[in-house]
């Protein structure tokens, strides 16, 4: 008689956020390989894309992920940009890096308490949530709205930041950095966390290189992989920052190295609330070629990858986008290999999984 | 000045190698002064040989995005696989056959093309010879593959919204059943 047996998990699960299958093969109370199903939350929003014009295109790949909703808009203007040739004012390039870090601090933040609720560590989970509603009031405050900021134009950004809206920024920072500190301290020491998290969810550097990952989750196994750094966009060529890289390749790792990015993002934000350089915002359209163009960025769960081709008309021909969390899905596989049934949600949380944006 | 494009020179003498047509080859720099390299194979089987080169530098495959290039009753599908190395993003083109697409797998250089090959398979109908998993990826069993070559008239599309269609399928597959 075989000593394994087949185990359902999800698609919907309480510790899932999101509907995902995975089809278990568990001997005892250990996952010996793990069968991944999804496809429950496509939305056909490439052929959508394909139906509408550049512009409008822009509010359709905001929604493709709600944590990483700017980076869409963001790199697909950057596509856009590319293939028409547009250069963006400095002062765009600015305010869309600042936006950019504004949402990678509250999507960190996010993953981190969603870690702490599957763990069972609720008052933790609560606490984060709190520290992280800050950043959402920043959010609100300066672009109307808390998840898709809306922030993006063709060309540049939509609207610009007066001085009171800045110093309102460094202000709000100022707040929560102190209490992100606090966070990673309790991540960094408290014995619940470190018994749940260290050294489980192993990934190798061999085999984060082998499956092509992307970021927190390559730079916690020693991979040097950030967009910003290996080939500098907007504004970021100009400010002076650290790509956090550790070798741990565990849950813990991938935790902290996420809580240490989060005060590289505030050192970014002050430097851009000090230096924001005055000018236009947006850059003109010029008439569209027959062309095509790739473009990518670094979202809060790695690279974002971008391609247009357009055939003279306002309606791109074609438009495919691939996210950071397409390339870390297989990582699991590796992460859960021997794993207890009970970590396999607290395994999954570690890549900041978004399954919306997988499938599209 | 002259401007300077980034990328990897032995890499590029490389894969220029297999796009010999006059127009296969361009390069081009973004306002950030980033590399992007393109190259249009002559073949899909040339693939192979430009996924090892790569392999061998140590790139890594970012996505392979399928298109079709005239109107959609008449595909002529071509299939883009990007590649990223230090920095610089390196494009090979190839044009499917218009009766029977079909790329080789490049799963034993880049494991994760495997996702990437999938998804152009049920979306697009593109064959892919000697894929380990040749298994659906998102799209269910039912639906036919290459569904993004499709026109589906609006009828159809609505015919589940506004008429009694799709209750009655239901009913008569019960019936079938029971």
């Amino acid at each position: 008689m075989s000593k394994t047996f087949t185990m359902p998990l999800g698609p919907v699960h309480v510790a899932l956020e999101e509907p995902v299958y995975f089809r278990l093969t568990v001997e005892g109370e250990i996952v010996r390989n793990v069968e991944l199903t999804s496809g429950h939350v496509h939305r056909g929003m490439e052929a959508m894309a394909s139906q509408r014009n550049l512009i409008k295109n822009t509010t359709l790949t905001e929604r493709v992920c709600s944590l990483c909703s700017n980076s869409h808009s963001f790199t697909y203007c950057m596509a856009v940009e590319n293939v028409l040739g547009i250069k963006v004012p400095e002062r765009a390039n600015y305010q869309r890096v600042l936006t950019e870090e504004i949402k990678r601090v509250s999507s960190h933040l996010f993953n981190t308490a969603i870690q702490a609720h599957i763990i069972g560590f609720k008052s933790l989970f609560m606490h984060i949530m709190e520290v992280r509603e800050m950043m959402q009031d920043l959010k609100e405050t300066v672009y109307g709205n808390r998840m898709n900021l809306a922030a993006n134009c063709i060309g540049g950004v939509k609207y610009s930041l007066d001085d009171d809206m800045v110093r309102y920024i460094q202000q709000s920072i100022d707040k929560v950095e102190p209490a992100v500190e606090e966070l990673r301290e309790i991540y960094a020491t408290n014995s619940m966390i470190l018994a749940r998290t260290k050294g489980l969810g192993y990934l190798p550097k061999e085999d984060a290189i082998r499956l092509g990952v992307v970021g927190p989750v390559a730079r916690g196994s020693g991979l040097e992989r950030d967009v910003r750094k290996d080939s500098p966009y907007a504004a970021y060529p100009n400010l002076d920052f650290k790509s956090i890289v550790e070798t741990g390749g565990c849950l813990y790792t991938r935790s902290m190295l996420r809580l240490h990015e989060i005060f590289e993002s505030f050192k970014m934000i002050r430097q851009i609330c000090r230096d924001l350089p005055g000018g236009p915002i947006v850059a003109p359209m010029p008439s569209v070629p027959s062309a095509e163009a790739v473009a990518r960025s670094e979202a809060p769960r790695g690279e974002v990858f971008y391609y247009i081709r357009t055939n003279g008309t306002d309606i791109p021909a074609r438009l495919k986008w691939r996210v950071p969390s397409y390339m870390n899905w297989e990582a699991l596989g590796v992460m859960m290999r021997d794993c207890n049934v009970a970590d396999v949600a607290l395994i999954t949380n570690t890549i900041d999984p978004c399954v919306s944006c997988t499938e599209r | 000045m002259q401007e300077v494009i980034p990328g990897n020179a032995q890499l590029i003498e490389a894969l220029s190698a297999l796009g010999t047509a006059p127009d296969a080859i361009h390069h081009k720099v973004d306002t950030f002064g980033n590399g992007y390299h393109w190259f249009r194979l002559d073949t899909p089987r040339l693939l192979t040989s430009g996924a090892e080169a790569l392999h061998q530098h140590g790139a890594r495959l970012a996505m392979i995005s399928a298109y079709n290039r005239r109107q959609l009753s008449e595909p002529m599908q071509e299939a883009c696989y990007h590649f990223e190395l230090d920095g610089v993003i390196y494009n090979l083109t190839v044009t499917l056959n218009g009766e029977w697409p079909i790329v080789p797998s490049i799963t034993r250089f880049f494991n994760n093309a495997d996702w990437h090959e999938r998804e152009m398979m049920e979306l697009y109908g593109v064959k892919v010879s000697d894929h380990p998993n040749p298994r659906r990826l998102f799209l269910d069993e039912e639906l036919d593959a290459g569904i993004l070559n499709e026109v589906v008239p609006l009828s159809i599309m609505m015919n589940g919204a506004c008429s009694t269609d799709l209750w009655e399928r239901i009913m008569s597959d019960k019936e079938k059943k029971a």
